[in-house]
């Protein structure tokens, strides 16, 4: 995000000197600086502020990204969306203001936060080219599409609209007529280029972190042949939270920008001024902060001098506040990073995580990390390293990220990939994402490519990667172990009989009796688990075998991780057993005589096919098991203790803040509210229908 | 390999079936079936002195069903003695590599490659202390080419004794020596040469061929076709044996060459059940050596990492533990260089002949 002072300072700036000039000496970091990157800038601020729109209308976004070279190093870009489009009179300026002042005073977690806007792309256009760039807006109250030439005045900083008129929008691709959307067509200098650095790229990771956008992109050359396309296809139909904006919280307050804010406030004392324009003020905090900074409480905010702004910015730091609110904050989620990633990426093993919010100089930010393994992932190069900010790809400046430098500082080794010399990008098939969702993303440059050092960020990344690099460690240790178990499964059942046979056939003998020659070679118990996917029930099946082929009896205590949520829950279980913790539970066996296996089963409802893909199966009891591991129970008890005291603050919040709402399970239970995922009742599913009013909130209420 | 060493159709399927008891009885007493064989590496031959050629020492490594690959080793091995007791009693034989195809047809028990159907064939010549020519198994890769005055008698597909003159009744490919050198296949008949020399490359084979040095300095000269076969190395340790006559060895300098001399002067690793009746402890090195390099001053090459490597485990090689040869090797380490028969060229086609090769058999008391 572009902070507040540097907001001012441009707009300043703009003042001075004209708005191309200054479009042309910052091209560099408004993005425009090589023509390769051109395009990718433009594709990037169109479709942010695609996906921006259809988050807040609600809207499954589809988005279609058309490029199409016409001569030397011009090319023509048409994007598409199916958000809400824009209304006629706000089109001059969306697409016109160069810097629309609004956008600087919200605090919350969006994409077009880190570009210059959709206006950059405009002026851009009209310089290199000096074309218009063509927009087609449809509101769905209105009975016709807007279509409009736009062109910028760079010395009035306005838009220049040409050629309007309205006209029903039939979509050129399936002949329907279109209710809702944005298209833009526009023409620029500017090189497409395949690659780590591309359009393509950039479509791809957008697709990972937006599971539920569909996006396609398909570029032609100047003869009209395709020469790359891309086709990502929405996996989830649940749109990310909508996000609330939150007030700035002192800790993270400038004094440039706290000057601002006493200028432009209207309360009339100090104290209502700081309780109601920053977050995590209680009105005894207020009362502090005046007295160390010794600010009289009845003082107009307006009348406040520059050097008591600045024993106010001391006094914020001192003085204890409440942590801002988090849910200005929207993370992927776990789940939906991994149907992300599966979009974009064949591989066999995904072990993702969401940090829980956290907190840096007032700054709410929040950590998610997702590694896949396996499949068609390469092994002989460096893993690829997916950076995003606030769900917006990062494609440039890779080294001198804190993303690429917190993945570096994990000694990979241990988890199971090479890293030569102990430090640095590990090797082998992997990919890892690092979402950083925050509602203030420190950047190295204005270029905004890379993420600035902030040690509380550092930390919590290093955290998200041990727990995925554990994940890792955990599946390539279990496929070892299977491999093995497979081996001497196939080695006692097939190849040993034969070997007795084929002997007692050469030598005329009889077969010998083999059971304590398997026992003999086997000489541990194997445990096998298989997850499928029951169609007529729509459970997640996990039956689990075990085998004991040892000379002794052996008693045990099996425990299965299921990912237990509010969505899912234990529906298929004739076994019984017992919850152990949350998301753990527990069957316990009969003996199991040498020789012989059972098999335990049991299937969860609320996911759907190919959710859940890896079970983690423990023991309890005396000897090995092949195939499981041995239930750290120290572990557990901590687990469990943190559960208990999460149900008892959720308990007492319950009590305090919602009579109306009823967040309790039909069978009584409060555990579902201390899940990681977060659910809140204000999101809703939304799927755009013809007769739906999506701009309105009636959605929400269906 | 008189027909004294051979073993009847009896005891041959006894051998056999005595590897079959091993596996069964160990079942029977419900243990894991296992084969017990010599360790074939370089750190288990050892010199034999009564038969003057390097021959396994005492360590075993035991092949047991406790790993699934050894398991399948073993019921591979069951299914090769069931392929041999059927060629016995029909009185067929195969090749290693029809046997190779054949196991297509033994579900679990068919081979993974053809290098393990070979090996299996050789694990099971020493167990049992039979020969392959005693399972009907037949090489794949056929013997070396002869070129001198010299004479032999071999029983060709007719059964009838034909006498050839390897240096007149042949082209200039020579004679083709077959994969069956015997005393039942093949007589030695009369000889009128000094000396043998065995050449590694085919090119340098010819290039003496084309300047007549076989008649000129009276001798025989064998193209080895890179490493020996079975046959090659048999057949020169006849000519030893039988016609008392020195036999040369004349390679490229490089590690790979040495191992060609010491597999016909001291035995391979590989078949070191059997070195004394294939090694020729008789046999000397001729060249090119690595003081060949220097005093030739011979257009090199840099040595690859390989070769290095293969340096390097060549001189912990019991069979290279001798004076001479570890100064060869140490020396060819610090020149980091290696140079080919051919490079001697250098000083013209004729120079290998006139000057190179007279010299060095001088050097071993065989000038002419």
């Amino acid at each position: 995000m572009i902070r507040m002072n540097e907001a001012e300072e441009i707009s300043s700036k703009q003042k001075q000197i004209s708005v191309s000039e200054f479009f042309e000496k910052n091209k560099h970091f408004l993005g425009f600086d090589t023509l390769p990157r051109a395009v990718i800038t433009a594709v990037k601020e169109s479709v942010d502020n695609s996906l921006d729109a259809c988050e807040e209308a609600r809207i499954l976004p589809d988005i279609r990204v058309e490029i199409r070279r016409t001569k030397g190093d011009e090319l023509e870009l048409i994007t598409q969306d199916n958000g809400p489009g824009i209304p006629r009179d706000a089109i001059e300026n969306v697409f016109g203001k160069f810097l629309l002042g609004s956008r600087f005073h919200a605090i919350r977690q969006t994409r077009g936060q880190q570009g210059i806007g959709i206006t950059g792309v405009v002026m851009y256009s009209q310089l290199t080219t000096g074309s218009k760039t063509h927009v087609v807006s449809k509101i769905k109250s209105d009975s016709s599409a807007v279509y409009v030439d736009l062109g910028v005045d760079t010395k009035k900083n306005k838009a220049i609209k040409s050629g309007e008129r309205r006209d029903i929008w039939i979509d050129d691709k399936t002949g329907n007529e279109i209710s809702h959307g944005l298209r833009i067509r526009t023409q620029m200098k500017a090189k497409y280029q395949r690659g780590r650095k591309s359009v393509y790229q950039y479509l791809r990771m957008t697709s990972i972190v937006n599971p539920h956008a569909s996006i396609s992109l398909i570029v032609y050359d100047k003869e009209g042949s395709v020469v790359e396309e891309g086709n990502w296809i929405r996996t989830s139909n649940k749109l990310p939270r909508v996000v609330e904006e939150i007030k700035p919280h002192p800790h993270g307050i400038q004094l440039g920008t706290l000057q601002r804010m006493l200028r432009e406030a209207n309360d009339r004392r100090m104290t209502s001024f700081l309780k109601h324009n920053f977050s995590g003020v209680s009105p005894r905090a207020a009362k502090e902060i005046l007295a160390m900074a010794e600010v009289e409480e009845g003082r107009t905010p307006k009348r406040i001098k520059a050097e008591e702004a600045k024993m106010l910015v001391t006094a914020f730091q001192t003085v204890k506040l409440l942590k801002p609110p988090m849910d200005c904050l929207s993370p992927i989620e776990d789940l939906l990073i991994k149907k992300g990633l599966s979009k974009a990426i064949d591989s066999r093993f995904a072990s993702t995580v969401t940090r829980n919010p956290s907190v840096s100089q007032g700054n709410p930010f929040q950590i998610e990390v997702g590694l896949v393994f396996g499949g068609d992932l390469t092994s002989d190069g460096p893993i690829e390293i997916l950076r995003f900010a606030n769900r917006v790809p990062l494609m440039y400046q890779q080294g001198g990220c804190l993303l690429t430098k917190a993945l570096e500082a994990v000694n990979w080794k241990s988890y199971g990939l090479e890293q030569p010399g102990g430090s640095g990008i590990p090797k082998g098939p992997a990919a890892v994402l690092i979402h950083l969702a925050s509602t203030n993303v420190q950047f190295t440059s204005e270029a905004k490519e890379a993420v600035s050092y902030n040690e509380e960020v550092f930390d919590e990344i290093r955290k998200a990667m041990l727990e995925v690099g554990r994940g890792l460690k955990n599946h390539l240790k279990k496929s070892s172990q299977r491999k093995k178990a497979k081996e001497k499964f196939e080695l006692v059942n097939i190849i040993l009989p034969e070997i007795s046979k084929k002997s007692s056939e050469l030598l005329g003998r009889e077969e010998p009796d083999l059971a304590p020659v398997i026992t003999q070679i086997m000489n541990a118990v194997f445990l096998e688990e298989v997850l499928s996917w029951d169609k007529e029930r729509r459970l997640s099946m996990c039956s689990i075998t075990i085998h004991n082929y040892t000379a002794r009896a052996r008693a045990y205590t099996i425990l299965a991780k299921w990912p237990e949520s509010s969505e899912t829950s234990m529906e298929f279980n004739p076994r019984g057993g017992r919850k152990e913790a949350r998301g753990l539970w527990a069957w316990r066996l009969d003996t199991l005589d040498p020789g012989t296996s059972t098999v335990l089963e049991f299937g969860i409802s609320g996911l759907t096919k190919g959710d859940w893909n890896e079970a983690d199966i423990f023991f309890r009891g005396n000897g090995e098991i092949i195939g499981a591991t041995k239930m750290d129970e120290a572990l557990l008890d901590e687990q469990r203790k943190a559960e208990a005291l999460e149900a008892a603050v959720e308990e007492v919040k319950i009590k305090d803040v919602t009579s109306h709402i009823n967040h309790t399970k039909s069978d009584g239970s409060i555990s579902d509210l201390g899940d990681d995922v977060p659910v809140s009742s204000d999101v809703t599913e939304f799927v755009p229908s013809a007769n739906t009013d999506w701009f309105g909130m009636e959605g929400d209420e269906q | 390999m008189s027909d004294s060493t051979r073993k009847s159709r009896q005891q041959v399927v006894d051998s056999l079936h005595q590897v079959a008891a091993e596996m069964h009885n160990r079942m029977q007493r419900g243990d894991p079936p296992r084969m017990t064989l010599p360790v074939r590496s370089k750190s288990n031959i050892s010199f034999d002195n009564r038969l003057g050629v390097f021959k396994y020492g005492k360590s075993k490594t035991i092949r047991d069903a406790t790993k699934l690959g050894s398991a399948r080793q073993l019921l591979r091995t069951l299914h090769i003695t069931e392929f041999i007791e059927e060629m016995i009693d029909s009185g067929k034989s195969s090749t290693l590599r029809e046997m190779y195809y054949i196991s297509e047809g033994w579900g679990n028990g068919k081979f993974g490659s053809q290098n393990e159907s070979n090996n299996l064939a050789e694990d099971l010549e020493i167990v049992t202390k039979c020969l392959r020519e005693d399972f009907k198994l037949r090489p794949e890769e056929d013997g070396a080419r002869i070129i001198g005055n010299i004479t032999v008698e071999e029983r060709n597909r007719r059964g009838e004794w034909m006498t050839i003159n390897c240096r007149d009744d042949v082209g200039d490919s020579g004679y083709g020596v077959p994969y069956n050198v015997e005393e039942e296949k093949l007589r030695l008949v009369d000889e009128d040469i000094d000396f043998v020399m065995a050449i590694e490359t085919g090119g340098m084979f010819d290039r003496l061929i084309e300047n007549g040095f076989d008649e000129e300095s009276r001798c025989a000269l064998i193209h080895l076709k890179g490493q020996p076969a079975r046959s090659t190395r048999r057949i020169m340790r006849r000519i030893s044996d039988e016609w008392k006559k020195p036999i040369v060895v004349f390679t490229d300098c490089d590690p790979w060459s040495f191992r060609i001399f010491a597999s016909i002067a001291y035995g391979a690793i590989k078949t070191a059940h059997i070195s004394e009746y294939l090694a020729t402890k008789e046999a000397t090195y001729l060249g090119i050596t690595a003081d060949d390099i220097l005093a030739y001053d011979l257009p090199s090459d840099d040595l690859s990492k390989q070769d290095t490597n293969a340096l390097e485990a060549e001189l912990s090689d019991p069979r290279f533990n001798t004076g001479w040869w570890q100064e060869q090797i140490k020396l060819m380490q610090e020149l980091g260089k290696k140079a080919e028969q051919q490079s001697l060229a250098k000083y013209g086609l004729d120079f290998v002949t006139d000057t190179y090769l007279p010299e060095k058999l001088d050097g071993i008391g065989l000038g002419y």
